[in-house]
């Protein structure tokens, strides 16, 4: 019944919007078939030379990569094991100021990257030798869990803290009331946040670019140099392959805890 | 609270709540003490009175205002047809808004610098049909870099409008149709005031996203076109001027707060009206 609130006017903006949404990422994927340096439409044949030119160590995609990896994964992981006590303490004691610790653990959502990009810099260049990964690793860590601690958080707040009453009384002692009951029951909340929190550290480009140094570059500024010499579909081809990064990870989130996840 | 459970709070939290002081809130503090110590104070003045920054700065709020106007009149429609439709393109769409909101910023300016280029697709098409007999600008213009941005934040706006649309009975539409009210009557006076946390919080978020993003006008703007992000950059990789570059980037986050603080009190408000609880 509600159909017929849905007027033609706003189906004909939503599949503008659709066709909006697209329109860059077929083009990207179309390109990177491409047998010309030049993107053409219609494409004059195809090409899988900028897959394979992906490979060739003289754009360094693949150390990029690996860097953007290790950064994402590290961050990620270290901010699951500080943000989500924090957020299950801030939930399970229900003490005054509670409101204001939430902002608190909320907080680098509010500072621009530029902002703390430069902070970090000068921060960096009073404590002397610093590598570029534990620079990199040191301000994503920061400005990531924010949304670890928020999803877990939102979770645990409409969370049944009776039933760790019933586990206790049962006898279960409060760490495996902890990870048997409370922890699986707000799974969804903290998957989403990690992923929400890796897919943020890997396609940073301010901190990384801010803090990088010529040996350890990840792979979103790579490519935004690479931009600047070169313009050709191996650009493309990295883009698809991303593409089909992110489309693994929506179909990984579906499987696991829903999409529904990512609307709150 | 009993003392066991008092240290049990603070060895859960205290973890995390370290992390933050020692390696962001007190960086940060200290920083901004340090850039006024040495005459840093200066490049605070250089910049409120100097018209080349200040150009910067109104260019940068003026595309960020262009882009969260069409985000929010574009959002709308898309918003609205989310939250009342139940066919299958609901989910589609859905999907659709999710998927490219995943997918690399960097990605998705490249995307349109394929499109948008000098020898991009726009202009062979424009080329090709005799419009046009030499390629128009589009790349580095403010209308690349806008595109940009609605193609980046149109999603945030999109998802804050409707949840809250959702949340709005439809039988209050009805009830003004069959009252006599046009739909456009129903809109304003019913939909509109109702939808205003939701407008209020996806608006602030594309705006205070627009005016700190530093991929998109870098990729689609270019060296001459600047807005506060890519000009920090600019002080730094060109200037080498780092007191000017934090200069900058702490008057942008100043104006960020108290962006963000004066709309809170304007939503906290606007839910007092219509007697909501905050969404912003």
């Amino acid at each position: 019944m509600f159909d017929k609130r849905t007027g033609n006017f706003t189906k004909i903006v939503s599949i503008c919007a659709i066709i909006f949404f697209m329109a860059p990422l077929v083009v990207i994927i179309l390109a990177s078939f491409s047998p010309t340096e030049l993107v053409l439409f219609p494409p004059k044949g195809f090409s899988l030379k900028w897959y394979h030119n992906i490979f060739s160590s003289s754009v360094n995609f693949m150390s990029g990569l690996s860097n953007s990896l290790e950064v994402g994964i590290l961050a990620t992981l270290l901010d699951l094991l500080i943000a989500v006590p924090a957020a299950l303490g801030l939930a399970k004691y229900k003490v005054r100021g509670a409101k204001k610790l939430e902002t608190f653990f909320a907080s680098p959502m509010y500072i621009p990257s530029i902002t703390f990009s430069l902070v970090l810099l000068q921060l960096f260049a009073m404590m002397g030798r610093v590598p570029a990964s534990l620079r990199i690793f040191a301000g994503h860590l920061i400005i990531i869990m924010p949304y670890i601690f928020r999803n877990t958080y939102s979770i645990l707040t409409t969370y049944n803290w009776t039933l760790e009453e019933a586990a206790a009384s049962l006898g279960a002692s409060p760490r495996r009331t902890t990870f048997d009951i409370t922890l699986p029951l707000v799974k969804a909340g903290i998957v989403s946040g990690a992923i929400l929190s890796f897919l943020y550290s890997f396609d940073e480009a301010v901190l990384a670019s801010m803090l990088n140094s010529p040996k350890f570059i990840t792979l979103p500024v790579r490519i935004m140099n690479y931009m600047e010499y070169a313009f050709d579909p191996t650009l493309a081809a990295i883009s698809t392959l991303l593409i089909l990064f992110s489309l693994l990870i929506i179909i990984l989130v579906e499987k696991v805890v829903g999409l529904n996840m990512f609307m709150k | 609270m009993v003392l066991n459970n008092k240290k049990q709070f603070y060895l859960l939290i205290a973890p995390a709540a370290l992390v933050l002081l020692v390696m962001f809130v007190i960086p940060v503090i200290f920083i901004l003490f340090s850039s006024f110590k040495d005459g840093g104070i200066a490049n605070y003045q250089t910049f409120l009175l100097d018209p080349f920054y200040l150009g910067i700065l109104w260019n940068t709020i003026k595309i960020s205002l262009i882009t969260t106007i069409v985000c929010l009149a574009v959002g709308y429609p898309v918003a609205y047809f989310l939250a009342r439709s139940e066919s299958k393109t609901k989910n589609i769409l859905m999907i659709i808004i999710l998927f490219p909101f995943l997918v690399s910023s960097v990605v998705r300016s490249y995307g349109w610098m394929v499109i948008l280029g000098k020898k991009g697709l726009v202009n062979q098409f424009l080329l090709a049909i005799g419009v046009i007999d030499s390629p128009i600008k589009i790349m580095y213009t403010s209308t690349a870099v806008i595109l940009g941005l609605v193609h980046l934040l149109l999603p945030y706006m999109i998802f804050s409008l409707a949840g809250i649309i959702q949340g709005i009975d439809s039988n209050l539409e009805y009830a003004s149709e069959s009252l006599g009210g046009s739909r456009l009557r129903t809109f304003f006076q019913i939909l509109l005031p109702l939808s205003a946390p939701g407008i209020l919080s996806g608006s602030i978020l594309v705006f205070t996203l627009s005016m700190t993003s530093y991929v998109t006008p870098r990729l689609l703007g270019g060296a001459n076109f600047l807005m506060i992000g890519t000009m920090v950059f600019q002080e730094i990789s060109i200037n080498f001027d780092w007191g000017m570059a934090s200069a900058i980037s702490y008057i942008l986050l100043f104006f960020i707060l108290i962006f963000l603080f004066l709309f809170n009190m304007l939503g906290s408000r606007i839910n007092n009206r219509i007697g909501g609880t905050s969404h912003v």
